[in-house]
């Protein structure tokens, strides 16, 4: 694996708060004020409800694989040493869904709903991403 | 809506199509359109409405085909210009829409591409998706990858369903000279011996990316009869988006934009699916065919695999589907592949692959097509008719 081969998280003013919070291994969401609906990716208003105000938590990392995929074709150099390697949408809790890598798990053993938790892979001292493994306790 | 039947496809532009280094994607377009006018028997100065399809991302060395750019090269100056930055699936409906206003006579719809030759579609992967990368996530195929899945979780499908697909698909392509896989055939053992790309997919399962282009001309029904090809009438139209993605989706096993859009359509035909003889379906993968026609109604979910097998979609089936090849077999220009075959079929002029007698089908009068974008975020049904 060379990460320096492969393309780092693009901050921008939306998301430089949830990409902060990663480096202190922390995901955080936006918890609408008015209607408690918590949001992903980040916007100005809620979906919901368009209320503007919202307070920021911090989720508590665990959920379910709601879909997989397994990439067997590097359509990037930084991922040719991967393969094969799986992304998957999980779901959180809280609600939010994150596109996100399954760590220490064999790839026949990965199933949709399968529970999980956030493991952090350190990619520099800015940037780490959040990356999920099988839940050690439900 | 009042506009079933006043709006017709009067010609359609093709182009030498397939691999075909050393060709910018303005020029596909250019030749597509070009031809198309002729087949409608039209002068270029009669097009007072340019609509092109989606701008990838140019190849390096080329200039991005806007729609200006496009009236330029080709002389023209129109009075009503659209185009799509992202991949909705509304330019049938802007079409009608602005030649009911009243905003101008006849359209020209347009793609071009040269998505087998130049470096555009490795820019669309690497350089449209910063938010997936850093995880290696790049791209439709892979995004559909992961709704299909999610829908081997819900209901039976997969690849026993899919191959039905890749197959019955192929063997229309088999009949049609402009197709892609013209010559190739495909069994049921190639499709399971194809390398895996993006699992629960494999080879077979996605579309050919394509160096051509293809065009397409609406006019009112009125003006359609004075002009040299049987007018193809668009009998119903329904779109729906429900635009979330992937990531935030519910819809993509389920009902997606194709239950509503169908709706839609056949309420304005004032038609069911029953009176359909043949179906052109965006096929960007197998698995949105599937998911498509059951959205439509023709099965239940989970009963494709058992609707689609003895041959249903193939030549001499009870329900043809995407009789020039397909995306997956003909040659990928979005959804002018399906809209255009659909126009050609109904005007007689598909020879071996004809509808009808020649290929032991239900001789047609009305098909049922559809276009669909971003994985699974938009959808438009089109309903035609002789």
């Amino acid at each position: 694996m060379d990460d320096d081969l492969k393309p780092l998280p693009v901050i921008n003013d939306d998301n430089r708060d949830f990409w902060n919070g990663c480096r202190n291994h922390e995901l955080r969401f936006q918890k609408c004020e008015q209607c408690g609906h918590v949001r992903w990716p980040a916007s100005l208003i809620c979906p919901v409800c368009f209320c503007r105000a919202f307070n920021w938590i911090v989720s508590e990392g665990r959920g379910r694989i709601y879909t997989f995929v397994v990439y067997h074709v590097a359509y990037h150099p930084g991922f040719q040493d991967d393969l094969p390697y799986v992304v998957a949408v999980v779901e959180l809790t809280e609600g939010p869904r994150l596109l996100t890598n399954i760590a220490e798990c064999p790839i026949d053993e990965i199933s949709c709903d399968m529970p999980v938790e956030v493991t952090w892979r350190d990619v520099n001292k800015e940037i780490s991403l959040p990356l999920f493994r099988p839940a050690v306790s439900v | 809506m009042g506009i079933k039947d006043k709006y017709a496809i009067v010609g359609i532009g093709y182009t030498p199509q397939g691999r075909l280094p050393g060709r910018t994607a303005l020029g596909f377009h250019l030749e597509a359109c070009a031809n198309a006018i002729a087949d409608a028997g039209l002068k270029k100065n009669d097009i007072d409405g340019l609509i092109c399809y989606r701008v990838f991302p140019p190849a390096s060395n080329e200039a991005l085909v806007t729609p200006y750019l496009l009236a330029q090269h080709l002389g023209i100056a129109p009075d009503y210009m659209y185009e799509d930055a992202n991949c909705s699936r509304s330019h049938l409906q802007n079409a009608i829409g602005a030649l009911d206003a009243g905003f101008c006579n006849y359209v020209l719809l347009s793609y071009g591409h040269n998505a087998a030759s130049s470096d555009s579609m490795t820019r669309m992967l690497t350089e449209m998706s910063p938010d997936d990368a850093p995880f290696g996530h790049f791209g439709a195929l892979a995004g559909y990858a992961l709704a299909a899945r999610r829908a081997m979780h819900e209901f039976p499908t997969g690849p026993e369903t899919w191959k039905h697909i890749a197959v019955g698909q192929r063997k229309w392509a088999n009949l049609n000279p402009r197709a892609t896989m013209f010559k190739r055939s495909m069994t049921f053992d190639d499709y399971d011996n194809a390398p895996p790309l993006v699992e629960p997919f494999r080879l077979f399962d996605a579309c050919l990316t394509t160096d051509g282009g293809r065009a397409m001309i609406i006019t009112s029904a009125e003006r359609a009869h004075n002009l040299k090809n049987p007018p193809v009438y668009i009998m119903g139209i329904g779109q729906h988006n429900p635009s979330y993605d992937i990531k935030q989706a519910t819809h993509a096993t389920g009902p997606t934009g194709a239950q509503k859009a169908g709706k839609r359509a056949f309420n304005m035909a004032g038609i069911s699916i029953a009176d359909v003889d043949a179906c052109e379906i965006y096929d960007c993968f197998t698995y949105t065919v599937e998911i498509t026609l059951q959205d439509y109604g023709f099965f239940k979910p989970g009963e494709g695999k058992e609707w689609l097998q003895d041959g249903t979609i193939e030549p001499g089936g009870r329900m043809p589907v995407n009789t020039s090849g397909g995306l997956l077999s003909e040659a990928y220009f979005m959804g002018l592949t399906p809209i255009s075959e659909a126009a050609m079929q109904l005007m007689g002029r598909c020879e071996e692959r004809q509808l009808g007698p020649r290929t032991k089908t239900k001789s047609p009068e009305i098909i049922l097509c559809s276009d669909n974008g971003a994985i699974l975020q938009t959808h438009s049904a089109i309903i035609l008719r002789r």
